[in-house]
């Protein structure tokens, strides 16, 4: 007779450290996540040095920007954009994220590993979890590089380098700590459209472009109703975290991301656990 | 205890039952072979014992214990249409990521080992998009087999593989079995290679299991039969057919059923004028039972 196998379940701890790990090793290990590193910090680098707006006579160009730190943020919570410059900014590593979360998360299933994924981890949640949780380290990553680019880039143009330290550090730590909560929004629609690699692409583009927020603000503002409630959406707190900002818009940020998180992790493990997965 | 114990597995897509109320028993340390024609519900069956679809209905144990308990399925094993590898990275990349994620404490013997068991120690290297099909199967086994697997889940893992490549493979598996005490699940075509290594098998069709035996009891089941080649085949299956129960033509043999004294045939034979030109006792093979089955639902 055959010797009857033992069974230890794994803690929680033990699960996500298996996945969290081969999901940390395919990043260090693939070109991927150090082109978009790569792409964080050319972008705003180029757009500092070298895009000039037209003046107003029409005909002269003026620097896109008036201070080098609104590379990295807004110089205050500007919810509808005025001008480019007000868009430009540390926000747009959270378009380049989802792109990239696309990318990674479509690979799994392209390549077929998730099904290794899922045979050996019974417990849906720990997709979410470590998707979520290194996809919000790659972003932050390339907020830093973004950072470097953006500093790089000012400095050549020669902009004033005058800021408020403690709003700066809060609005990039804001910005750092709003990777969760969009890095689990773009895990939830990448579960969401898990079998069509385009769509999750163009849906992680749509929403990272905060667009339908600015449209609400449009509209919240020719209303004239405060807009800080805005700042309970990923694209409200990240815009929230600003040159202006104090340590209360870090606080948001932190509540706000947290919020998301949990909110798209527990809608998406659901989602995996009542669906097929592949 | 089972490996393996469906009970009443149902799923559909859109409507269509892909798996039929199915049961199945796969004991421990068995090599289960799961037979059915293509789209009779093999891989959905895999895929529902690896968690990948959700049953509409029906339990799954595994060892005992529910299907979705994380001790269990950790060390479920599965090679379910292909490998699941990442094309640009490089065999060990491959495995490295899988010792990562069952959390093994010593990953690069562990990756030695597989890699020996399944003859591409030398292969570790090469990215796993330039590997041959064989070469990408046996992968697919070597990350199946790491962190040493009660249960193995196959789905056509010799498919497109060469008369060597199904040697080793057959070698593979049986070694594994023998030797670490999993349990495999296996589906397969190629029922002439399954029969050299299965101690179970289990016929689906249309979802439905129709039939689960053992290697010991279909051998005990089969029918001997002996195959004969004469130069008038008609005149020669007409004189057998007086004295034998059942009696058939099969290409260029007769088939005389149920009958184990070959002498007498040929006796039976040359009196009436008939030269035996090749003769031989045979048993019926896998293959065959399995068409005759199949042939015997269809007419019911």
């Amino acid at each position: 007779m055959a010797r009857e196998p033992e069974f230890k379940a794994p803690s929680f701890t033990e699960r996500i450290k298996g996945m969290l790990g081969v999901d940390l090793y395919r990043l260090f290990h693939t070109p991927m996540f150090y082109i978009f590193l790569a792409i964080a910090a050319i972008i705003p680098a180029m757009i500092s040095a070298m895009t000039m707006m037209p003046a107003p006579d029409g005909t002269t160009s003026v620097p896109l920007y008036s201070n080098m730190w609104q590379i990295i943020a807004a110089s205050k919570s500007l919810y509808v954009i005025e001008g480019i410059a007000d868009y430009a900014n540390m926000n747009m590593v959270f378009i380049f994220g989802g792109i990239m979360v696309s990318i990674f998360i479509g690979h799994d299933y392209k390549s077929g590993y998730v099904k290794q994924l899922f045979t050996t981890h019974a417990k849906k949640q720990d997709y979410m979890i470590s998707k979520t949780l290194v996809c919000a380290f790659a972003m932050a990553c390339m907020c830093i590089t973004y950072l470097i680019g953006g500093v790089v880039g000012g400095l050549f143009a020669g902009y004033e380098t005058d800021v408020n330290i403690g709003s700066l550090i809060v609005a990039i730590l804001g910005k750092m700590v709003m990777s969760f909560g969009w890095a689990s929004l773009y895990t939830f629609l990448n579960v969401i459209f898990r079998r069509y690699f385009g769509v999750s692409i163009v849906s992680s583009f749509f929403f990272g472009t905060g667009i339908l927020i600015i449209g609400v603000a449009a509209i919240v503002e020719n209303l004239s109703v405060p807009t800080f409630f805005l700042n309970i959406f990923l694209y409200g707190s990240s815009v929230n975290a600003n040159l202006s900002s104090n340590i209360g818009a870090l606080l948001i940020c932190v509540i706000v991301s947290a919020a998301w998180t949990v909110f798209y992790n527990v809608l998406g493990t659901k989602l995996l656990s009542k669906s097929d997965v592949y | 205890m089972n490996a393996i114990e469906i009970r009443d597995l149902s799923k559909s897509f859109r409507s269509m039952y892909a798996v039929d109320h199915l049961n199945m028993t796969v004991p421990v340390g068995s090599i289960y072979g799961f037979i059915g024609e293509n789209g009779s519900g093999k891989s959905t069956t895999m895929k529902l014992l690896c968690g990948h679809l959700v049953p509409d209905e029906g339990t799954i144990s595994l060892f005992g214990k529910d299907y979705t308990d994380a001790g269990v399925r950790v060390r479920v094993g599965a090679l379910i249409e292909n490998a699941g590898c990442f094309p640009n990275s490089s065999v060990y990349q491959n495995l490295r990521m899988q010792t990562i994620n069952l959390g093994l404490e010593n990953p690069d013997e562990e990756i030695e080992r597989v890699l020996k068991i399944v003859r591409m120690e030398d292969s570790a290297n090469i990215k796993f998009k330039s590997c041959s099909l064989g070469m990408k199967q046996r992968i697919g086994i070597a990350m199946a087999l790491l962190g040493e697997p009660a249960l193995l889940i196959l789905d056509e893992p010799i498919n497109g593989l060469d008369t060597d490549g199904m040697r080793i493979m057959r070698e593979i598996l049986v070694d594994i079995t023998k030797n670490y005490g999993c349990t495999v699940l296996i589906s397969s075509h190629i029922l002439g290679e399954l029969e050299k290594i299965a101690t179970h098998y289990g016929v689906i069709r249309q979802g439905r299991m129709i039939m689960e035996i053992s290697a010991e009891e279909m051998d005990a089941r089969a029918q001997v039969f002996v195959s004969l080649k004469t130069k008038d085949m008609s005149g020669a299956k007409a004189v057998l057919a007086e004295k034998y129960a059942d009696v058939r033509i099969d290409g260029d043999y007769i088939r005389v059923y149920d009958v184990e004294n070959t002498a007498e045939i040929v006796d039976v034979l040359m009196k009436n004028d008939h030269v035996v030109s090749e003769l031989k006792k045979n048993k019926i093979g896998l293959e065959e039972y399995y068409i005759e089955l199949m042939s015997q639902k269809e007419d019911a």
